[in-house]
């Protein structure tokens, strides 16, 4: 039986040849890892917990909590007295193989994160991204799914999804279209704009505030040219901007105004007079 | 319970028929299966109910679901004349309110609303700035001293009790209400009581009051029958009262 008078002597005691203090260095570097592991990914429940799907976060949350474990154990190795020089080698060769095939992975990971946390689109928004419209149906970590307009699936990579130039038709409450509407020359551009504006005033959902706009925008070649700016909530603008252009041709040929072909007036030169 | 009415609003047995107005409900059949049929002006709608119990309530519901159920969550009130409130000052207005009307099956476990309609052409305002303001209900009214008169089908009564507790005179164009927290009561004609509390120039609270008059039943909520989950306890006007 071995009798230890100091703490000294139990620091110096020997197991396998490696000291006490380095197997408790080795041991408490490994415990470390797991607490900063478990603080890490309890802080990303914490920050994305209503920002990202379930499992997508449980898989985030794993991810980090074992790279962090394993970041320690490399690190305690050294400890221990296992020479991390070969590892390193045969690690770094490794590592330069596996940066360049996942290079396009992690930089979608990164803008994954990224778009959870800035948020410029959420699931449901209509977007367009890069001249890909339609609904958001998912945001992965890696790729974000759309549904276009023809109901087709598309799946984006998320670091094209961060760095594109997003549209997305939802994120604020109401928006505005516009209309150009020609009329005769001869028509009252006034009653016109009078006549667009009750039928406007009549529908549900173009909105009171802000209200819409008609003016005369332009003298045209062939007609006179009225500008009609409407607004309606972003969630059903799309029906109504293809239901009204029809009822205002409608309601204003009802009142006598038309809308005029294209058209020239040409003048016959009359070689009889001299 | 009643079989038939001349008014629509009340709770009724599964074999019905009630005419308002224009309005025409009718339930009828034999055995489990019978036919809803609803006219409302020339809008009319069939369903077929299949139930052993149960029984029919109509009442009037939250404002916000014509012609386009989930378009918005709130109802704004914009006043014909504003009130010019100072500092300090409590006063109680009524003003009318939209309804539209909801028919709901109930048994003792479920609230299932079938039908909703309204005989009044609904109007869509946006409270806010474009990029952060939200949708609203949009209705025009008089200040009233006392509760007017209204047309039960088309209109309710709100009570606001109002409150400037700002330092400074506070001139008032619009309120706004959440319907996700609406309190509707009613007998032959609806009614709501609501509180604005003017926390500064631009800033107001609405809330409404759970208290059940007395000769008054409570309205059902389409939140509730559509499985929405009610978080929202009081509405912020952030974006000034005109």
């Amino acid at each position: 039986m071995i009798i230890l008078t100091s703490l000294s002597d139990v620091l110096d005691y020997k197991i396998a040849d490696i000291p006490l203090i380095n197997i408790l260095t080795f041991i408490f570097i490994i415990l470390v890892a797991f607490a900063v592991g478990k603080i890490i990914s309890l802080n990303i429940r914490r920050t994305l917990k209503d920002k990202v799907q379930k499992n997508t976060l449980k898989t985030l949350e794993n991810s980090v909590y074992y790279i962090s474990i394993i970041i320690g154990f490399i690190v305690a190795l050294s400890q221990i007295g296992v020479s991390l020089s070969g590892l390193l080698v045969a690690g770094g060769i490794m590592g330069i193989v596996l940066g360049f095939a996942s290079q396009t992975v992690v930089s979608n990971l990164i803008s994954g994160i990224f778009l959870l946390i800035e948020r410029p689109i959420e699931i449901g928004d209509g977007i367009n991204i890069e001249g890909i419209s339609g609904i958001v149906k998912d945001i992965k970590i890696l790729s974000t799914t759309i549904r276009d307009y023809d109901g087709i699936y598309v799946r984006l990579p998320n670091d094209k999804v961060f760095s594109s130039t997003i549209k997305n038709y939802d994120a604020h409450g109401a928006r505005r279209f516009t209309y150009n509407v020609g009329i005769r020359y001869r028509d009252d551009a006034e009653k016109a704009m009078k006549i667009i504006t009750l039928l406007l005033d009549e529908h549900s959902l173009v909105l009171k505030e802000p209200s819409s706009q008609i003016f005369v925008e332009e003298l045209g070649d062939s007609s006179v040219n009225l500008s009609i700016r409407i607004w309606a909530p972003s969630s059903v603008w799309y029906s109504i901007y293809t239901e009204l252009l029809w009822k205002i041709k409608v309601v204003l040929e009802e009142n006598g105004i038309e809308i005029p072909f294209p058209q020239r007036v040409v003048w016959m030169k009359d070689n009889t007079k001299k | 319970m009643r079989t038939d009415s001349q008014y629509v609003f009340g709770t009724y047995e599964l074999s019905t028929s009630l005419k308002e107005d224009d309005i025409e409900i009718i339930v009828e059949g034999q055995g489990k299966r019978k036919q809803y049929f609803r006219r409302s002006g020339k809008d009319e709608i069939e369903k077929i109910i299949c139930a052993e119990g149960g029984n029919l309530v109509v009442c009037p519901v939250e404002p916000v679901s014509f012609p386009q159920e989930g378009v918005a969550e709130h109802l704004l009130i914009e006043l014909n004349k504003p009130l010019i409130i100072e500092s300090g000052v409590k006063d109680i207005i009524f003003v009318k309110f939209p309804i539209e009307i909801g028919v709901f099956l109930v048994d003792k476990r479920d609230v299932e609303l079938i039908d909703i309609f309204t005989k009044i052409k609904p109007k869509y305002t946006l409270y806010g700035p474009p990029e952060s303001g939200i949708i609203c209900r949009w209705w025009k009214s008089d200040i009233f001293d006392n509760k007017p008169s209204v047309k039960e089908l088309y209109e309710g009564i709100l009570k606001v009790d109002i409150a400037n507790k700002y330092y400074e005179w506070v001139e008032l164009t619009k309120m706004v209400f959440g319907a996700y927290d609406m309190k509707i009561f009613y007998n032959d004609s609806a009614y709501i009581h609501a509180r604005l509390t003017i926390l500064n120039k631009t800033i107001g609270e609405t809330t409404f009051s759970t208290r059940r008059p007395t000769d008054m039943k409570e309205s059902l909520d389409i939140y509730i029958s559509r499985g929405v989950k009610k978080l929202e306890k009081k509405f912020i006007m952030e974006w000034r009262f005109k």
